[in-house]
């Protein structure tokens, strides 16, 4: 690898003449680059590997020129024709960027995989020279570290030599040190090897185990040291990255199948009535977040990103009108008799699911992936923090703090509680205890709408999506005791964490069956589940 | 005890019974048509409720629309053909219930039905005790080869394997390891047993694949993504993913993956049943470059296909069809040929009755909307297909990467199970 510090320009120049190769010289074949680009997979590999040479150590113009090549090829907005090729929709001729229109003919070359690899590697190689927005040349620089082994040389010290941004400099240079793990010179190799170490992960490990075949880690102690050192580092991170993972996968499934309890947990508490319907309450809540995303979309367009936030008060007030009318057309005549309950709760899903497959239709819904649920980012060894789950997560709490201070600081609350532990006294101290029935199957349905939106970004929304959370819920309101919020959270982390960590030991299918058969396990030792509250139904 | 009033009772039960009718219970066998004089009838096994509605529902129609097609021709043997619809509600055991009920009571000539493998398995005994014929429009892991099944989509080493060879080989990616995600039933275990002994044919070692199950309908896919990732850092060569997880599972396992990050660059998926319609309502700009394989893409060239396009819009706007007109995927087109191969061969044999219509198979040929000329021979009853390798593209389709030069003869046994 060559390490000048010289101007730029100068740099560019010595080293396209030392690196000549066909397509990367100082004066690209652009013809020949662009008749590559529509041939066939082989040709497409070489002009690819011409067009990231050019990043390296081409020409400014060439590289100016290169820059929207292999983004086309990626969009597919390049056509392709007899006389060479049109870029996008600003028709320009890919060759002379003249305005021209492409030939009726023209066809927009499909990548294959292995090309795909190459020209996403193009593309932000030329990205991180020749793009003036600093955010795209982090994007590339992102890019390019998934496969650092194919940096071509010289790109890296180029490209910070004219960074102006420091803090993108500094990443730069740190990753062309990475990069430097089979130089020659020995101490940019350690140096290298410290810069691997410091980002713990699989990969890294591999690279080291790698290392340890290499013949100077059996004559050079340094690098032997630096080598085992490094390792211990990598596999400590691999292990905090672990049980970081364990413990926030285990808490975000816990935080769906918190979600869809704690409305049941309310109802099923206060009423004793068996509500089959909560999922599909469940599933009306996640349509109503797509109506609302529709109407922003119509309306206020600007908003659309924040159509999860703005939906929150919709899906509640939706599914609560749902389950009052629910309550005082139907379940208020059946409350002594639960069997009853059961079924029409049961008539009231099946009817919901087929309401709405008939008006929306039997397949998934569209949701936009606003930015603040999109993507994740990478803490410690293999532990990706992916902001979807986050979002589940943090709607649990705050959904939780809300219930909890609903029914321990209002006097909604207090009549709540008051029915729960004893109906008859509680009407014969005057509380109405049919509008508290009414109120909290509201609440316990308002609350199931608000699961429907926490989950939209996660699972997919389509009329049978209910179905999916009625056993789980259940298991959760039984396991943690009914009527309780407490019981509902702890048996959710409970099983929610079993599951996760049965599941890479076992399978998904096996941490099924087991989590199953510790509950009724634990409910033969105690029936009450974890947290009993003394109520009417002793 | 509360007092129960007839009136309430009346309002419980009617809403209880209007509930339980539709999806449960016994399947209403819904008649389409008026009887004209003696039309033959022809069953359908497709779901419109459970799990596999969104996909089986569209084939009942395309059922009819071949139907129509063919009686808009004068019909078969001077005789229009009825298409009787049914609902077995993604509940397998319901399938054999219905094809039974089919056979006895409606004396159906043929039927055309099932997706998933475990239905058909189901469906298979009815079908083979009361001598009927079932066409199955889905590719599947083979080892069957039952005369009263028509298999009209592919078994794996005319599907599967063409797919796994291209990723193996030097311009797909050159791939050297292999983690296999299935739903936990007989199609993913019989498909990932065959290509584990396919790899061992090859030399490659058992270290190089890693096989896990999820139930049905599973949705969580969080640390099986991760085990992907961790499966895919330990080294060794370009890892893929065979997935062969089914009906809701595909778009968020794909939603997961996208999610963590991973590019098809990186690790790419092969979706053995990944269709259009599981990419409705994901965001596929973050998923470009996985890849499927079926018999027919969308985007298949040719003057078939542009008919069979332009008449499904037709039909889906003229009988206000509840599916997209704009999305056609591999089992319609395979459903559309069933109608017309059993047409042909009725024809043929100048009969309804099974065995004569069977004996006709042989040397019957069909231009299939996939641009390749489709023919049974007079061996088995497997139809000779083209093979496609799609990959996803930005707008929730599928380009063409690769599609065979022919159709492959279908080799019913596979010789790795």
């Amino acid at each position: 690898m060559t390490f000048r510090h010289l101007p730029t320009f100068l740099a560019g120049l010595l080293v396209s003449a030392v690196l000549a190769t066909p397509g990367a010289a100082a004066a690209l074949d652009r013809a020949a680059v662009v008749a590559g680009l529509c041939g066939n997979a082989g040709q497409m590999f070489e002009a690819a590997a011409a067009l990231t040479a050019t990043a390296a150590t081409g020409s400014d113009e060439d590289r100016a020129w290169a820059l929207a090549l292999p983004r086309a090829l990626i969009e597919k907005t390049l056509a392709c024709d007899a006389a060479g090729a049109v870029l996008g929709n600003g028709r320009l001729d890919a060759v002379s960027r003249v305005v021209r229109e492409p030939a009726p003919d023209a066809r927009a070359p499909v990548l294959s995989l292995k090309n795909r690899a190459v020209f996403e590697q193009a593309d932000a190689a030329l990205a991180l020279r020749s793009t003036p927005d600093a955010g795209a040349r982090a994007a590339a620089l992102r890019m390019l570290e998934r496969r650092p082994a194919t940096i071509p040389e010289g790109l890296l010290d180029a490209a910070a030599a004219r960074e102006s941004d420091p803090a993108l400099k500094a990443q730069i240079e740190g990753l062309a040190q990475t990069a430097a793990l089979n130089a020659s010179d020995p101490t940019a190799r350690l140096r290298a090897i410290g810069r691997i170490a410091e980002n713990p992960s699989r990969r890294a490990l591999a690279q080291m185990a790698e290392l340890t075949r290499d013949p100077a880690y059996a004559t050079n102690a340094d690098f032997r040291a630096a080598i085992d050192a490094a390792t211990r580092r990598i596999e400590r991170g691999i292990a905090i990255g672990d049980v970081l993972a364990a413990l926030y996968n285990g808490l975000s499934f816990a935080s769906i199948l918190f979600m869809a309890a704690i409305g049941l947990a309310i109802i099923f508490g206060l009423m004793g009535v068996i509500n089959l319907a909560q999922g599909e309450l469940i599933m009306i809540g996640a349509y109503v977040t797509w109506m609302v995303q529709q109407g922003l979309r119509a309306v206020a367009p600007a908003l659309l990103d924040w159509y999860l936030i703005l939906a929150i008060p919709v899906a509640f007030v939706v599914t609560a009108a749902i389950g009052i009318a629910l309550e005082a057309l139907l379940l208020r005549h059946l409350y002594k008799r639960p069997l009853m309950s059961l079924l029409a709760t049961w008539a009231v899903s099946l009817f919901l699911v087929n309401l709405v497959r008939v008006v929306f239709g039997t397949q998934n819904m569209q949701f936009e992936t606003p930015f603040y649920v999109s993507g994740g980012v990478p803490v410690i060894g293999d532990f990706i923090f992916t902001w979807n789950r986050m979002f589940a997560i943090a709607f649990a709490v705050v959904t939780l703090a809300l219930t909890w201070a609903i029914v321990r600081k209002t006097p909604l609350g207090l009549n709540i509680r008051a029915v729960t532990q004893n109906r008859d006294m509680a009407a014969c101290i005057g509380i109405p205890t049919r509008s508290v029935d009414r109120m909290a199957f509201g609440l316990g349905s308002g609350l199931a709408g608000l699961a429907g939106l926490a989950l939209s970004p996660i699972y997919s929304v389509n009329p049978q999506m209910g179905q999916n959370f009625i056993i789980d819920s259940f298991m959760v309101v039984v396991l943690g005791g009914v009527g309780t919020i407490a019981g509902t959270v702890v048996a959710a982390l409970g099983i929610g964490q079993i599951n996760v960590l049965i599941e890479p030991l076992w399978g998904a299918v096996a941490a099924k069956v087991i989590v199953l058969l510790m509950i009724i396990a634990f409910l033969q030792w105690r029936p009450e589940g974890l947290f009993a509250v003394k109520g009417r139904r002793k | 005890m509360v007092k129960f009033t007839r009136r309430s009772f009346l309002q419980a039960s009617g809403v209880a019974a209007a509930g339980l009718a539709s999806p449960i219970g016994m399947p209403a066998l819904l008649r389409s048509a008026q009887a004209q004089s003696g039309p033959v009838k022809l069953g359908c096994l497709f779901s419109s409720s459970g799990t596999m509605a969104n996909l089986e529902g569209r084939l009942n129609y395309v059922v009819k629309m071949a139907a129509d097609e063919i009686n808009a021709k004068g019909g078969v043997n001077g005789r229009t053909i009825d298409v009787l619809v049914s609902d077995p509600a993604s509940d397998w055991p319901l399938y054999a219930q219905t094809a039974k009920q089919m056979l006895q009571q409606e004396k159906v000539s043929a039927l055309f039905g099932c997706w998933t493998s475990v239905s058909r398995k189901t469906v298979l005994p009815v079908v083979e005790q009361e001598k009927g014929l079932l066409y199955y429009p889905l590719h599947f892991e083979g080892d069957e080869n039952s005369k009263n099944v028509v298999y009209v989509n592919s078994p794996p080493a005319s599907s599967v394997l063409p797919a796994v060879d291209y990723l193996m080989s030097e311009e797909g990616v050159s791939a050297k390891r292999f983690f296999m995600l299935g739903s936990d039933y007989v199609w993913p275990r019989t498909i990932n047993k065959q290509l584990k002994g396919y790899w061992k044919s090859k030399g490659i070692p058992e270290s190089a694949w890693k096989e896990e199950y999820v139930p049905f309908g599973f949705s969580n896919f969080q640390t099986l993504v991760n085990q992907i990732r961790a499966f895919a850092d330990q080294g060794g060569g370009q890892p893929v993913v065979v997935l062969t997880v089914v009906g809701n599972s595909i778009p968020d396992f794909m939603r997961e993956f996208a999610n963590q990050g991973i590019l098809a660059t990186d690790i790419p998926v092969l979706g053995l049943d990944m269709v259009e319609a599981d990419l409705e309502g994901l965001d596929t700009s973050k998923l470009v470059g996985h890849l499927n394989c079926w018999a027919y893409l969308q985007n298949a060239k040719g003057p078939a296909n542009e008919t069979f396009l332009k008449n499904w819009a037709g039909y889906v706007t003229a009988k206000n069809v509840p599916f997209k007109g704009d999305v056609s995927i591999d089992p319609m087109v395979s459903a559309y040929d069933s109608v017309h191969l059993w047409a042909m061969a009725a024809q043929k044999a100048g009969s309804f009755e099974v065995p004569e219509v069977s004996k006709a198979f042989a040397g019957l040929t069909f231009d299939c909307p996939s641009g390749y000329k489709i023919a049974m021979t007079g061996e088995n009853n497997y139809v000779s297909r083209g093979v496609f390798i799609g990959s996803v593209n930005d707008k929730q389709g599928f380009d063409i990467l690769w599609q065979s030069k022919d159709t492959p003869k279908p080799v019913p046994f596979s010789p790795y199970g």
